[in-house]
């Protein structure tokens, strides 16, 4: 979905390079990231195995500048094409704008696009997206190779919707720029269409932004103390107060719990009923420099906040755990323990040494 | 969901930046920022000069959903924080309502549990920010303002003068 910030007026889109494994995804990003202006582009990140073929996704984000006042960033991303890679594939479609589905012209790679495609089909669908609904461009990659299809053939497989298409071959950089083009146009047509939003931004418009601004280490929009903000401290005093009130979930525990008999097993009949975070039972789960047990840090961070009924209601329950956990031990241990003093005793009652 | 364009007005922005800002000051972080799950930033706070913001946004919202199929796979919904240790700094993220994550990087001048505990209380009112946000998107009419048609034209101008062969 198209992100729109009208703080730091950005609008920031998110286009998938989709294809079979060895169609040129990867080789498209790459092009694109050696021609385009440094101003204008990113840091290209590629996750990718020991071979280079892509693990997860490379990423290239392109900032083309400030058009209408608003810096439209582009964030390009690739799948990686193999089979069995369809989790993490699935994963890098979330929030998708716009595919460009990287089809490999050779004949026998035909079953593989046709695969593929579907797959895209499929994965869209679970994220709720139409397929037809979607801005797609088709892109039929490595026509220099000798022997491809022709492009009617690859259509008639491919594209039987009719959607625009492009020749490319990825690695000389012929009809990159075209589809990449044109995917940005349809993505931004739909964001047109679709686009809503509240009546007007009550952002001060700063039209001095300069599209190379933005790929510099960005300017902080609030330099790190915040005095600068005029409301902050009206904004932040009431939040304060609404963050303690309507946090249901750990606070009705504490009432039933006085109630379970205080017996070892409460351990394990405690703990899934209040489950702050997994692990947060303490540091030593987690590393060795953080000395203090969860429950003393609580104790400590909410003599930093002005104790709210919640904290306090937290703090309960964790001394009442703290308390009813400490002393006891794990039912073998104890039964064994009780076994050792019963024998000592008869021990020391018969003089036996 | 997937029709739902994230908009944020400067309104909102500046709540989110005095809650996140307070958080910091609190747990003693070094900085936090804002990503939402398919890797926007949204916003951040605190010493991110020296931080490729845009890249570790879309590695950190990369992680986590890979972190949520393994979740799936173990029979969790969803691993709902993730801490990455380091030798020096560390990493906390936490989910915000249904769509953010809330990314605090911190160092050894605090604990993962005073992190742990603020970011917590923050992820709560940032995630009452959003529902707002949702809920005003959902129901108002007006067109955007910032992407009209001039905008796309725009876009293809420059589009034209950037991609060349």
């Amino acid at each position: 979905m198209v992100s729109i910030n009208y703080s730091s007026r950005e609008v920031c889109c998110k286009i998938v390079y989709y294809g079979p494994g060895l169609s040129g995804k990867t080789t498209n990003l790459l092009y694109v990231h050696s021609k385009v202006p440094a101003d204008t582009r990113g840091k290209m990140i590629s996750l990718a195995t020991e071979a280079d073929r892509t693990l997860y996704f490379d990423f290239l984000p392109i900032n083309i500048g400030s058009i209408n006042g608003f810096a439209a960033k582009f964030q390009l991303y690739t799948v990686p094409g193999q089979v069995y890679y369809n989790a993490t594939r699935k994963l890098v479609l979330r929030g998708v704008d716009g595919v460009v589905f990287v089809a490999d012209s050779q004949p026998d790679k035909m079953d593989e696009n046709i695969e593929s495609l579907s797959n895209l089909e499929e994965n869209l669908r679970e994220y709720g997206y139409d397929i037809n609904e979607l801005p797609m461009v088709i892109q039929f990659n490595k026509r220099d190779l000798p022997g491809v299809m022709t492009v009617e053939e690859l259509n008639a497989r491919l594209n039987t919707k009719g959607r625009p298409y492009f020749e490319a071959s990825a690695t000389v950089g012929n009809g990159v720029f075209d589809t990449l083009k044109l995917i940005i146009k349809m993505v931004l047509e739909k964001a047109k269409n679709s686009a809503s939003s509240r009546p007007k931004p009550t952002v001060s418009f700063a039209p001095a932004q300069e599209p190379a601004a933005h790929h510099e280490p960005e300017p902080e929009k609030a330099p790190y103390p915040e005095p600068a903000r005029p409301q902050p401290s009206q904004a932040a005093a009431e939040p304060v107060a609404t963050a303690t009130m309507p946090e249901p979930t750990p606070a009705p525990q504490p009432a039933p719990r006085p109630e379970p008999e205080p017996e070892p097993q409460p351990v394990a009949s405690v703990e899934p009923t209040y489950r702050p975070y997994p692990g947060s039972e303490g540091g030593p789960r987690v590393s060795e420099n953080t000395s203090v047990q969860g429950s003393s840090l609580r104790q400590a961070a909410s003599s930093h906040t002005t104790a709210t009924p919640v904290m306090e209601q937290r703090q309960a329950v964790e001394n009442f755990q703290s308390a009813k956990t400490a002393p006891t031990m794990a039912p073998s241990v104890k039964r064994r323990a009780d076994k050792e003093k019963k024998r000592g005793f008869f021990k020391r009652l018969f003089g036996i040494k | 969901m997937s029709d739902d364009s994230l908009i944020i007005y400067e309104e909102e922005i500046n709540q989110i930046d005095t809650l996140i800002s307070k958080m910091l000051k609190g747990a003693e972080a070094k900085c936090a920022l804002l990503v939402d799950k398919d890797g926007h930033l949204i916003t951040r706070q605190g010493f991110t000069h020296s931080l490729d913001t845009t890249a570790l946004a879309a590695l950190l919202a990369g992680s986590f959903a890979s972190t949520k199929e393994i979740a799936r796979l173990v029979g969790e919904p969803e691993f709902s924080v993730l801490f990455h240790q380091g030798k020096k700094d560390h990493i906390h993220m936490s989910l915000v309502g249904e769509r953010s994550i809330l990314v605090v990087i911190f160092d050894d001048r605090t604990t993962i549990g005073m992190v742990r505990l603020y970011a917590k209380e923050t992820a709560l009112e940032l995630a009452k920010i959003f529902e707002k946000i949702q809920g005003q998107s959902n129901s108002s009419e007006q067109r955007d303002a910032g992407i009209t048609g001039d905008f796309t034209a725009q876009a293809q101008n420059k589009l034209d003068d950037i991609f060349q062969d």
